[in-house]
């Protein structure tokens, strides 16, 4: 049929604003600015009105998860499927002289065995070749016997080392030190400093923590020659995989479906094909036949990322009064071969002049990527740590300081709300001052965010003639409730209960969607599967208005599983019955008045000292934390309880250890690095502040994780008198200061 | 491709074939000193399938394995259809996502041979409930919401259904106990105790 151009009356133009939004690149967050509608129709009107929204939901995929049932990349398992392995490189610094696979190859059962396109192996770890086998134990079996000749080269794996000027250098040619940046005044620093009444200098050292996804990285790549290809992924960005395995593959991209029904955690690791999507495409291709690679858990912990550490050398000056006068502050960014991360001090506070100079410190370890509020961990740590210092040389009450340098009224708010819960009036202010070995103390922190979304995706909502409801997005639920409040968003438009609708998510060939960094997941997605709703719900408000008696279709409401107008009232049914027999579809669109950026977050901790052993043990944590319009109160608590919960890790318990001589990771499994786990749980209050009245959806999983550590490190101080200023707070440390009546940095 | 395995190595097989089940402790000793010798001389195979019935969750199920297969991966790789609900996260005994339990007992599917398995009655949390007709400790984690991605909640489903039958009114602290051989990394533990709490409660009311 030919398509004929119609003369289209033009609309007239709607109201324009410019506004920046984040956007995601590989975990990463960067700022754009782009242009939208200043007002683009009804909004989600206030906070406590809603019917399912801002309640406490049970998330829909509960029942699937709870009797594994739920699919998961890791549970695929496909006809002829090989299974496939990675030979990694022993040294922290080589190069493969001769890779023998003659004996692997011949091992029965081993299908194909390719090198990994590395020249230069320049961390312990890295990536040798890639093996696929019928079954796993063949596959382990070609991996040992593979037999690799290595030049080795000298490597350097701690920050001091690596920071000498004769330090093996990690990548030839290149200083283990790069200069990032500076920011401010060095010399008008130094004078402010002279009108301190108290002046604090110290070095605060963040350790490598591990994403540790229980779910650990990889896929399934599905290609048996032909023209298409399935790549089952655990990933966070569904969309962030076809390109790069196109390519591999020799397919377009449009050829190659992305799937992730269920994922088993992600917080920032797992983006984009990667090196083991890249080998596992390699040998699917080779073999014609599925291909599953899932790193192994030691893969895991020394391929699959982990956060940046930090060294933060910070100097303060403070009056008696409470203003911070000055800041220098000097950031090494600790990210292996990677630039690392970190936020730039004074982080969230006023501090009067500041100074800062910011470098990556290279070593022979894997790059960190992005985790969780990417460098905000280690910056909040320092600061934090730092404010407490002031406040306690200057007897100031830690909440009252905090209070006299954040201008924020928000922040005065939820001090005084975590002070409270946490019982803060009890506190002594002398630290250590409790009596007996075991000895009690609180700490606070305070933390923020971005957390808003951007215009990527594309929401379709279908209702069909039987009554039943969809919406399909090719968005990625990682265990934060996103398929759950899909639902909501829908089922409160059209005035149904959850069960009425049914979502389609973790597809490429639904609708796009952003991948999952950032914190900008709600965000994005909500507004436009609101969109999509409001757009369903109005037309099928035309379709039934002559059932009504012709009201205006904005006049026809939607409730209680109910479409009424003008004293007359149909059920969901009946109205639906007078849909044409396709049903309806509308296509949601982004819209940046639905969303917003910006939150808040304090924590409050109360840790006991045994002061004989140095066991530090968690009594209790108060988060209190806005976000805007809270979609669902019983996940948006979970979210809050697991920032708590991995930052009791950071603090107290996680941490790579290198080995300076072998180059090598030494506790790469869950039996040396230790995880928070059941024993350790303090009692944990999340609070969701209900003063923010704003009407939009703002993301909240990262900002939940800043504070803690901050809150956690200054507790410890309050109750025994050592200041730990490197992570994470060991007993061995805590003895060393109670001995030594010194603030302990062992770097 | 099974074949191939066989016609490569007929005389480990005939000793399988010889020692029956019974002799999966002896055929483990062959394994290691195969393994030893294996790399004195020159890499060869280790394999040699062995057929054997595991009972699972009430049905028996025929799947080839070598002996030197674990439970977890005899479930989730060689059973067809596949038993995918424990979960296969550190596969040395550290994580508790492949608790399974063996007569009633919990343990780690990771640390346990397949053939060990045989006669023994196996339930995986597929075992507990459906999610149509889940159990109680199933229904109070999803009332609960004691769980985020979801990956490690087999694991503590089916290792506080367990202690359950054991214990059926337990303290906060004796739940704690019992699920200190299970991690998390999302950070559900105080929500797993609640909904272990709430699932003790229902099932004594």
């Amino acid at each position: 049929m030919q398509q004929q151009q119609q003369p289209q009356a033009q609309p007239s133009p709607k109201p324009k604003k410019k506004i920046r939004v984040p956007k995601v690149v590989n975990g990463v967050e960067q700022m754009v600015e782009i242009e939208v509608d200043a007002d683009a129709g009804p909004g989600w009107g206030p906070n406590d009105k809603h019917t399912l929204l801002n309640h406490r939901v049970t998330r829909v995929d509960g029942p699937l998860k709870v009797t594994g049932t739920a699919r998961y990349t890791y549970d695929q398992r496909l006809p002829g499927m090989l299974y496939a392995r990675i030979l990694r490189c022993p040294h922290a610094h080589a190069r493969v002289t001769n890779l023998d696979t003659d004996a692997a190859s011949k091992i029965p059962g081993v299908k194909a065995i390719i090198q990994a396109p590395l020249t230069e192996l320049r961390f312990a770890g890295a990536p040798v070749a890639a093996v696929a086998a019928t079954t796993p134990e063949i596959a382990g079996d070609a991996l040992r016997a593979i037999k690799v000749n290595y030049e080795v080269l000298p490597h350097v794996v701690h920050a001091p080392a690596a920071i000498r000027p004769d330090a093996p250098k990690v990548v030839a040619e290149e200083n283990n030190l790069q200069e990032k940046g500076k920011n401010g005044d060095p010399q008008k620093a130094e004078a402010a400093f002279a009108t301190a009444d108290a002046i604090v200098e110290g070095e605060y050292i963040s350790q490598r923590v591990h994403h540790a996804c229980l779910e650990t990285h990889g896929m399934v790549v599905d290609y048996r020659g032909g023209d298409t290809a399935t790549i089952y992924a655990s990933t966070q960005g569904t969309f962030t995989i076809a390109a790069d395995a196109a390519k591999e593959l020799g397919l377009t991209e449009s050829a190659v479906t992305v799937s992730v029904e269920h994922m088993g955690g992600g917080f920032g690791s797992k983006f984009g094909l990667g090196l083991e999507g890249l080998l596992a495409c390699r040998l699917s291709k080779q073999t014609s036949s599925p291909v599953k690679l899932m790193f192994t858990r030691y893969d895991e912990f020394v391929m699959a990322g982990n956060r940046s550490g930090s060294w933060q050398k910070l100097k303060a000056g403070v009056k008696k009064d409470g203003t911070i006068v000055a800041l220098n502050a000097r950031q090494y960014r600790l990210g292996g071969l990677g630039p690392g991360s970190q936020a730039g001090q004074p982080y969230i506070y006023r501090m009067g002049d500041t100074y800062r100079e910011v470098y990556a410190l290279h070593t022979n370890e894997d790059s960190s990527i992005a985790m969780r509020a990417p460098g905000h961990p280690q910056a909040s740590f320092a600061v934090e740590s730092l404010m407490d210092e002031l406040a306690y040389k200057i007897k100031m009450d830690p909440v009252e300081f905090r209070k006299k340098n954040l201008r924020d009224e928000v922040y005065h708010r939820q001090l005084e709300r975590g002070a409270q819960e946490i019982g803060w009036s009890k506190r002594n202010p002398i630290a250590g001052g409790n009596a007996g070995p075991l000895k009690r103390g609180m700490g606070c922190a305070v933390g923020t965010w971005g957390g808003g979304g951007n215009n990527q995706c594309k929401v379709a909502v279908t209702i069909s003639r039987d009554g039943s409801v969809g919406v399909a997005v090719g968005t990625q639920d990682l265990g934060t409730g996103t398929r759950t409040y899909t639902r909501l968003i829908v089922a409160e438009e059209l005035g149904l209960t959850i069960r009425d609708v049914k979502e389609r998510i973790g597809n490429s060939k639904l609708g796009a969607a952003n991948p999952s960094g950032g914190s900008t997941t709600a965000a994005s997605l909500s507004p436009s599967v609101k969109d999509g709703a409001i757009k369903a719900r109005m037309m099928m408000a035309e379709r039934v208005a002559p059932l009504l008696g012709n009201p205006k279709p904005e006049e026809i409401v939607f409730a209680g599983g109910n479409v009424s107008a003008n004293g007359k009232s149909l059920s969901w049914k009946q109205a639906t019955a007078s849909l044409p027999a396709a049903g309806i579809t509308s296509h949601g669109e982004w819209r940046a008045d639905l969303q917003s950026r910006g939150i808040h977050g304090v924590c409050f901790a109360e840790v006991e000292v045994d002061v004989e052993t140095g066991h530090v043990k968690p009594i209790k944590m108060v988060h209190v934390q806005d976000g805007g319009l809270p979609l669902n109160r019983l996940t948006m608590e979970s979210q809050i309880n697991g920032g708590m919960i991995q930052s009791l890790g950071m603090a107290l318990w996680e941490g790579r250890v290198m080995d300076a001589h072998l180059g090598m990771m030494l506790n790469p499994g869950f039996g040396d690095y230790k995880l928070p786990g059941s024993l350790e749980m303090p009692e944990m209050v999340p609070i969701i502040d209900d003063g923010d009245k704003r009407e939009a959806v703002i993301g909240i999983a990262e900002g939940c994780i800043i504070p803690a550590v901050g809150a956690l490190v200054n507790a410890v101080f309050n109750a025994c008198g050592v200041r730990v200023r490197e992570l994470p707070v060991t007993p061995d440390k805590i003895l060393m200061g109670l001995s030594k009546g010194t603030q302990i940095t062992q770097i | 491709m099974t074949k191939s395995r066989e016609d490569h190595n007929p005389g480990r097989r005939k000793f399988l074939k010889g020692v029956g089940i019974a002799g999966a402790g002896a055929a483990i000793a062959d394994h290691l000193w195969t393994e030893a010798e294996a790399q004195e001389k020159q890499p060869t195979t280790l394999s040699g399938n062995v057929k054997i019935t595991l009972d699972v969750n009430g049905s028996p199920r025929d799947v080839q394995v070598e002996p030197r297969t674990t439970l977890l991966n005899a479930l989730r790789n060689h059973l067809e259809p596949a038993v995918t609900g424990p979960k296969l996260v550190c596969d040395v005994g550290t994580c508790g996502a492949c608790t399974v339990l063996l007569d009633g007992k919990p343990a780690y599917s990771c640390l346990v041979l397949a053939v060990d398995a045989v006669n023994r009655k196996i339930t995986t949390v597929e075992g507990f409930g459906s999610p149509e007709s889940p159990n109680a400790v199933q229904a109070a984690f999803v009332e609960h919401d004691a769980l985020m991605c979801g990956f490690c909640t087999p694991g503590f489903v089916t290792t506080i259904s367990a202690y359950l039958k054991k214990n059926p009114n337990p303290s906060l602290d004796e739940v704690r106990e019992a699920c200190k051989g299970n991690f998390c990394r999302c950070g559900t533990y105080p929500r797993v105790f609640e909904a272990a709490l709430a699932a003790a409660k229902a099932t004594a009311g």
